[in-house]
């Protein structure tokens, strides 16, 4: 397995594209989820109304454990530039031909599905790692009090973003693989939320049962929008066992349709 | 006898009605340097694609070193087909390290192919910069990385000029010569006959001939004659030898029947009081064959 790991980053790390767009992605990751409560004061000074009335120390943005769900719900807006770097990867294969020459030099088909899935299990792991470093720091900075047992008692939202990682990752090599050309793949990628959102609201009088099970609508409810709280209203503060189960499905689907698309394809 | 290298039977392949490969059957042994020959669009490529895991036969089998195949195997083989494909923005080095993480091997052979090939010096610039000839090169590298049994060379001196063609004539002359089965696919049948021991001709994804190079220019003669004698062609047509007489230019043509030879045609004019002053014995070409044969097969 981690031989597969390896042939497929030996691809990537000499890549310049890949660190541009991984830099690129950590970096508007990073700042973004860290820098909540600097995007609080700079709204209260420049709306007077906003200063006046609330008083942004009070919003537990950053307070354990909400920060779990509130960090890693922002997060999943920006996977999206990850996926995008997954669609180069695979249909660089296709447009080199390297793909073929890889199953000549002794690769099977599902070797280099996997060499692909690794990669992209990586890419999730280390997005968790990477919020996982900026909520304890935070976290630390910005919580009251720290409550020893409170600190990871939201912890299980980690799992939910890497299975909306992976899943959506997965997702993205399944397309890349049917589409095989980059700049398709990215309007496609790019319009997926959109025609689902069309077909939903087209059966939402009819059978509106079935809407959880849509995949990027079942990606998305893997962490619900959590700010909705501060404002007095029930959210969601758990990860749903449903919706996993229906990540999940998905998650299996993507991989063996990537599978079996492989696998008949002349290369 | 020993297990033959490959054994192909009735492979077939089909893109939708077009039939591109039918019914192949082939069979090359150890040490053998084995050319395909066909125009282009025959199913050259299709047969070592199917060959190499990255077609889908329709129909048929084949088995490598007498086992059915698989990605283990193709490790053991190095195959170049059609053009080389590389990583662009990979150095040539970076490119054969990759290839030897596919196949599993020592990084150690690297330094050794890369000199085989004479791409040492460059083998720290990205791929996308090489010219045609190193590409093919590297190709050539990349095949022999694994240290392989078996190497396969599709169209490998295709666009080289000809010091290049040169080049690769000689690697290939002296990788065969090593022991190594290789399968040479090819257009250029000139090519086919300096290095190849056998030979297999496609058309239109029939297997139209097979068989050892050695017996091209077996068979019936042909012998040039030019002598200052006015009733040369019917002299010529006297002899018990003589198939056929054909005016070509300055010379008579005689097509000798088999087992007659120039010398007894020779003797013959000689014995009439015909003294010839260019008598000379046409080697049949693979090229002469090749057209032959397809011509053959396109009057079926």
């Amino acid at each position: 397995m981690l031989h597969l790991l390896k042939i497929d980053l030996k691809k990537l790390t000499s890549y310049r594209t890949f660190w541009v767009v991984c830099g690129l992605y950590f970096i508007t990751l990073g700042f973004t989820t860290a820098s909540g409560m600097e995007f609080l004061k700079w709204l209260a000074n420049k709306s007077v109304e906003f200063g006046a009335t609330i008083n942004i120390n009070r919003i537990p943005l950053y307070h354990f454990p909400d920060i779990w769900q509130n960090v890693i719900f922002v997060s999943g807006f920006f996977k999206l530039i990850l996926a995008f770097m997954v669609v180069i990867s695979v249909t660089n294969e296709f447009t080199y031909r390297t793909i073929r020459q890889n199953i000549i030099d002794g690769m099977s088909r599902t070797e280099f599905l996997l060499s692909k899935m690794l990669t992209n299990v990586l890419l999730s792991l280390l997005s968790c790692a990477m919020l996982l470093i900026i909520i304890l720091i935070t976290g630390f900075i910005y919580s009251p009090e720290i409550i020893w047992s409170e600190i990871f008692t939201d912890a299980g939202f980690m799992f939910a973003y890497f299975l909306e990682m992976f899943s959506f990752l997965s997702y993205t090599l399944m397309l890349g693989l049917l589409i095989q050309r980059s700049g398709l793949t990215i309007v496609v990628l790019c319009l997926s939320h959109m025609l689902e959102a069309i077909i939903k609201a087209n059966i939402d009088d009819v059978t509106p049962g079935l809407i959880p099970f849509f995949p990027m609508e079942s990606i998305t409810n893997l962490v619900e929008m959590p700010f909705a709280r501060y404002a007095f209203q029930e959210i969601q503060d758990y990860v749903s066992l449903t919706s996993v189960a229906i990540a999940l499905g998905w998650l299996v689907i993507f991989n063996y349709i990537s599978y079996l698309k492989l696998k008949k394809s002349d290369l | 006898m020993a297990t033959p290298v490959l054994t192909v039977k009735g492979l077939t392949k089909n893109f939708g009605k077009l039939c591109a490969v039918n019914q192949i059957n082939l069979q090359v042994n150890q040490g053998e340097v084995f050319g395909m020959l066909g125009p282009n669009g025959s199913g050259k490529t299709t047969t070592l694609g199917m060959l190499m895991g990255v077609v889908n036969p329709t129909a048929g089998e084949f088995s490598w070193f007498g086992q059915p195949p698989t990605h283990h195997i193709r490790k053991k083989i190095g195959a170049v087909l059609e053009h080389p494909i590389f990583y662009p923005y990979l150095s040539g080095q970076k490119n054969l390290e990759l290839n030897a993480t596919i196949k599993q091997t020592d990084f150690n052979n690297i330094a050794k192919v890369l000199d085989i090939v004479e791409l040492t010096a460059r083998r720290n610039d990205a791929y996308k910069t090489y010219s045609l000839g190193m590409k093919q090169r590297l190709a050539i590298a990349s095949a022999l990385l694994n240290d392989p049994t078996v190497l396969i060379l599709d169209e490998p001196t295709n666009g080289l000029d000809p010091m290049g063609i040169a080049e690769i004539r000689t690697i290939i002359k002296r990788i065969a010569a090593d022991g190594k089965t290789i399968i040479l696919a090819s257009h250029l049948l000139d090519e086919v006959q300096k290095v190849c021991t056998h030979f297999a001709i496609l058309r239109k994804g029939n297997l139209v001939h097979s068989g050892p190079v050695d017996d091209v220019g077996k068979g019936e003669e042909i012998v040039e004659v030019i002598a200052f004698h006015d009733d040369l062609p019917a002299h010529l047509n006297q002899f018990q030898g003589t198939k056929e007489v054909k005016k070509d230019g300055q010379f008579y043509l005689v097509k000798m029947n088999n087992g007659f030879h120039s010398a007894e045609l020779n003797r013959f004019l000689f014995e009439k009081g015909i003294v010839v002053s260019h008598l000379a014995t046409q080697k049949k070409s693979l090229e002469k064959q090749f057209l032959e044969i397809l011509a053959e097969n396109n009057t079926h």
